[in-house]
């Protein structure tokens, strides 16, 4: 049999979501992570003049509404003190350890907020300050498959290791633009060998590393040309070791090979989702008004893909900020299987 | 450093900006007067905020959709500008062309307004009219996009003429007829927008400016006397050369940047309160080729300004963010920036939302009973927050005051305290007798020692008092 990867493409599915500050929608979604099956969620940053739609909302990849939880408070006293279990001022990052249970950072309270996976409030830990074990604005979480957490401590320009509970660890990195070196990094991606990727947001790049935090390579440069990166925010890689970085400054997502060799890029391919169109029904006049509308195309392309996740079924998930949707694209490899022909 | 000359520099610095603590004030006056006019005249000269950071922590700011995030964004502008009179005159130009996100709803739209007059704000008067007239806010607000060759829509026409440009009337005279509001409205048939995509489900994008020339009546038009085949930018270029303009634009500035004047209104019967002030403007107006940078460079220089201090209402604007200035809170990204905006409304002007096209009444009009409630417990409250940074350098300013070389004079005086008190806030002066009054309030807790237990608290009082005065409204 052969099987020979060439690159991938990125086949458009579907798009979800719509600008909600509650119930079914999302409201400025910074981050999003797989639940088991086809659960996902999505942590919405909202208006800090809109605290209630700061949240976490649990649906289905079909677009099902499931929950929320969570919640948003207005304004800010000094650290979490005045900030109950449970609440969110500035969430950034998401992820959930092996047993489902959903860490949510917030870079303002330096704080990581523990829920079950139907939302339920377990626990919460993170000290604000730069010591071993102490975070400043929290920007990415990770697990390993050991269910360590790996965590994106952005203002100390490193990351740092800890258990599922807060026990610290380890870390690697300081502020600067050498390997190894960070400036504000912002989203993490694992992949299958424990390896992690690092999107070193002011940088302009992504670097990779060794699960002990030893340097192992990087790839991008600033600017807009293919393979160049603008502030990139997300970074996720598949199965077959494809990485896929939201390139925030371009408003595109690229994807890159293992070696970190420029593949595909695309700025977008949004459709009405289905909750847009429940929202589009109650509101028939809009349909019309798109059927004139000028520069309708606008709609299919990213503003904001602050967060990409890829999960072993193929799917690509592409997080807008500022459209308050998902779009997901099949990625598809031109492999062929068989015998020799 | 002469006391008057940092005096000066931060009455330069509230007009031409928003104030400044004391430690920039002294910076500038060492540079000298001129040199900072011309400084400020270069907003280009400095680099503009970080915009990447901020988009990260206020992660709406990419799509600046809501009237309140777009407030919130324009407040920490004001603040932490580098480019102080770049802001300012945006501030200007938006209280003369009103565009209300109560119609647009959609306050990124009005927000790239605001960017039009950041961009061509000190530049020619004509391109500045130019850029409004095909501003898609505006043509919205103001219906031109409704208006068409076989059937006008004067609203553009008419408060191009009447609110942007020229005014009713001058020295007692009108200054169009009606006849030329129609004719202005002709001209400008055919400037329009393209048709919006709606809000649902994934929210508003901004609208183009459009020219269909299928739209645009292209027959003869008498304008102000003259005749041809005007489209709009003819129009433009005809109304510049106006006396009523140069006279339009001259009283605006003065009112804005040296002293209140009548609401406009009343400016076609009532004479300007330095005339001699308004020709050397509208002078100016002229020989520059309509060139707003040049009318302020002119402006700032000149007596009547700079013997103009305390002539003018705050306005909320100026009072939020004077303050904030000085007190340094919000110089890096954090929860609460919408509260404090928040202010700048509850004190009466809500930006990127006048009232009316005719925008908000200013000097005197800008304060009643509870607005001025509003203002004095805003400031109270800030400058009398020991924790913020230029409350604390104002404390450490103030301990290290006149005595501080005689060693054996620890303590300071009552009225040291108070003159202090002022200086730094901005050189502030006050009526001799609620000075006398503030003296005997402070000296009345008995001997300041700096470094003793009460020291700091009783400095922030005393700043609490002075911006709680009728003379800390004015700027």
């Amino acid at each position: 049999m052969t099987t020979q990867v060439l690159g991938i493409t990125l086949q458009p599915s579907h798009t979800i979501g719509r600008a909600e500050f509650s119930g079914p929608g999302f409201r400025n979604p910074v981050a999003m992570a797989r639940g088991a099956d086809d659960l996902i969620y999505v942590v919405s940053r909202s208006y800090e003049y809109r605290p209630d739609g700061k949240r976490v909302t649990i649906c289905t990849i079909g677009e099902d509404y499931v929950g929320e939880f969570a919640r948003g408070v207005t304004t800010a006293g000094e650290g979490e003190a005045s900030s109950a279990d449970g609440s969110l001022i500035w969430p950034t990052a998401i992820a959930l350890d092996r047993e489902g249970n959903v860490y949510v950072a917030d870079e303002w309270l330096n704080r990581i907020s523990i829920f079950t996976g139907e939302g339920a409030y377990l626990s919460k830990w993170g000290t604000p300050g730069s010591g071993n074990g102490e975070i400043s604005n929290p920007s990415g979480l990770a697990f390993d498959q050991d269910d360590n957490l790996y965590l994106v401590d952005s203002e100390n320009h490193r990351v740092q290791r800890f258990t599922w509970d807060g026990k610290y660890l380890s870390q690697f990195g300081r502020k600067g633009n050498g390997d190894g070196e960070f400036n504000m990094p912002w989203g993490i991606a694992i992949d299958r060998h424990g390896d992690i990727f690092i999107a070193d947001w002011r940088n302009d790049r992504i670097q990779k590393f060794a699960p002990d935090g030893r340097f192992l390579m990087k790839f991008g440069t600033s600017g807009a040309g293919e393979g160049e990166l603008d502030r990139p925010t997300g970074v996720a890689v598949d199965k077959d070791g494809y990485i896929y970085v939201a390139d925030w400054g371009n408003d595109r997502l690229q994807v890159f090979s293992a070696r970190g060799e420029y593949v595909t890029q695309t700025t977008g391919d949004g459709a009405i989702s289905k909750w847009g169109k429940d929202k589009l029904d109650a509101n028939s006049e809009m349909w019309q008004e798109r059927d004139i509308a000028q520069g309708l195309e606008r709609e299919r392309q990213f503003w904001g893909p602050v967060a990409v996740a890829v999960d072993d079924d193929d799917n690509v998930f592409v997080v807008e900020s500022a459209r308050s949707r998902i779009q997901i694209y099949r990625r598809q490899l031109p492999t062929f299987f068989g015998g020799r022909l | 450093m002469a006391r008057n000359d940092v005096a000066l520099m931060a009455h330069l610095m509230r007009r031409a900006g928003f104030g400044a603590a004391y430690g920039e004030l002294e910076r500038r006056a060492a540079a000298g007067y001129e040199a900072t006019v011309e400084d400020l005249l270069h907003p280009e000269r400095h680099p503009t905020l970080e915009t990447d950071i901020l988009e990260r922590r206020f992660t709406d700011w990419k799509e600046m959709n809501a009237l309140e995030v777009n407030q919130a964004y324009w407040t920490y502008r004001m603040i932490n500008t580098q480019r102080p009179l770049e802001e300012k005159i945006a501030l200007f130009w938006h209280g003369i062309f009103c565009t209300g996100n109560s119609k647009c709803e959609h306050g990124r739209q009005i927000q790239l307004q605001i960017d039009l007059f950041r961009e061509k704000g000190l530049g020619s008067f004509r391109d500045l009219l130019l850029g409004l007239s095909a501003d898609p806010a505006m043509v919205f607000y103001l219906d031109n996009c409704m208006s068409h060759r076989d059937a006008i829509n004067e609203n553009w026409g008419r408060e191009l003429l009447e609110l942007f440009s020229m005014g009713v009337g001058m020295d007692g005279e009108a200054n169009y007829s009606e006849d030329d509001v129609k004719e202005c409205a002709r001209a400008f048939t055919g400037w329009t927008i393209t048709n919006a995509i709606p809000r649902y489900p994934y929210g508003r994008y901004e609208a183009g400016f459009v020219y269909n020339q299928a739209d645009h009546d292209d027959a003869d038009k008498t304008f102000l006397g003259e005749t041809g085949r005007w489209n709009g930018e003819d129009v433009i270029d005809l109304i510049v050369k106006q006396p009523a303009t140069a006279r339009f634009v001259s009283r605006h500035l003065y009112n804005f940047f040296v002293a209140d004047e009548p609401q406009v209104p009343a400016w076609q019967n009532t004479p300007p309160r330095d005339l001699a002030a308004i020709q050397a403007l509208e002078a100016e107006y002229y020989r520059s080729g309509y060139d707003i940078g040049a009318m302020l460079r002119l402006l700032f220089n000149a007596d009547f300004f700079k013997d103009a201090r305390f002539a003018k209402v705050k306005s909320p604007a100026e009072a939020v963010i004077g303050t904030m200035r000085v007190v340094r809170d919000f110089t890096t990204p954090k929860p609460g920036l919408h509260n404090l905006a928040m202010n700048i409304r509850y004190m009466g002007q809500d930006l990127m939302n006048p009232p009316t096209v005719e925008g908000w009444h200013t000097g005197g009009e800008w304060i009643d009973s509870g607005t001025l409630v509003e203002r004095i417990n805003f400031a109270a409250d800030q400058v009398g927050n020991l924790e913020l940074p230029g409350v604390r350098d104002i404390v450490e300013r103030v301990s290290t005051a006149s005595d501080a070389n005689d060693s054996s004079v620890s303590a300071v005086s009552a009225s040291e305290v108070v003159d202090r008190c002022l200086d730094l806030l901005g050189g502030y002066e006050l009526a001799e007798i609620t000075r006398e009054q503030l003296v005997e309030h402070v000296s009345r807790g008995g001997e300041l020692t700096p470094g003793a237990a009460d020291f700091s608290q009783r400095v922030g009082q005393t700043l609490q008092l002075i911006v709680s005065t009728q003379e800390y409204q004015f700027a």
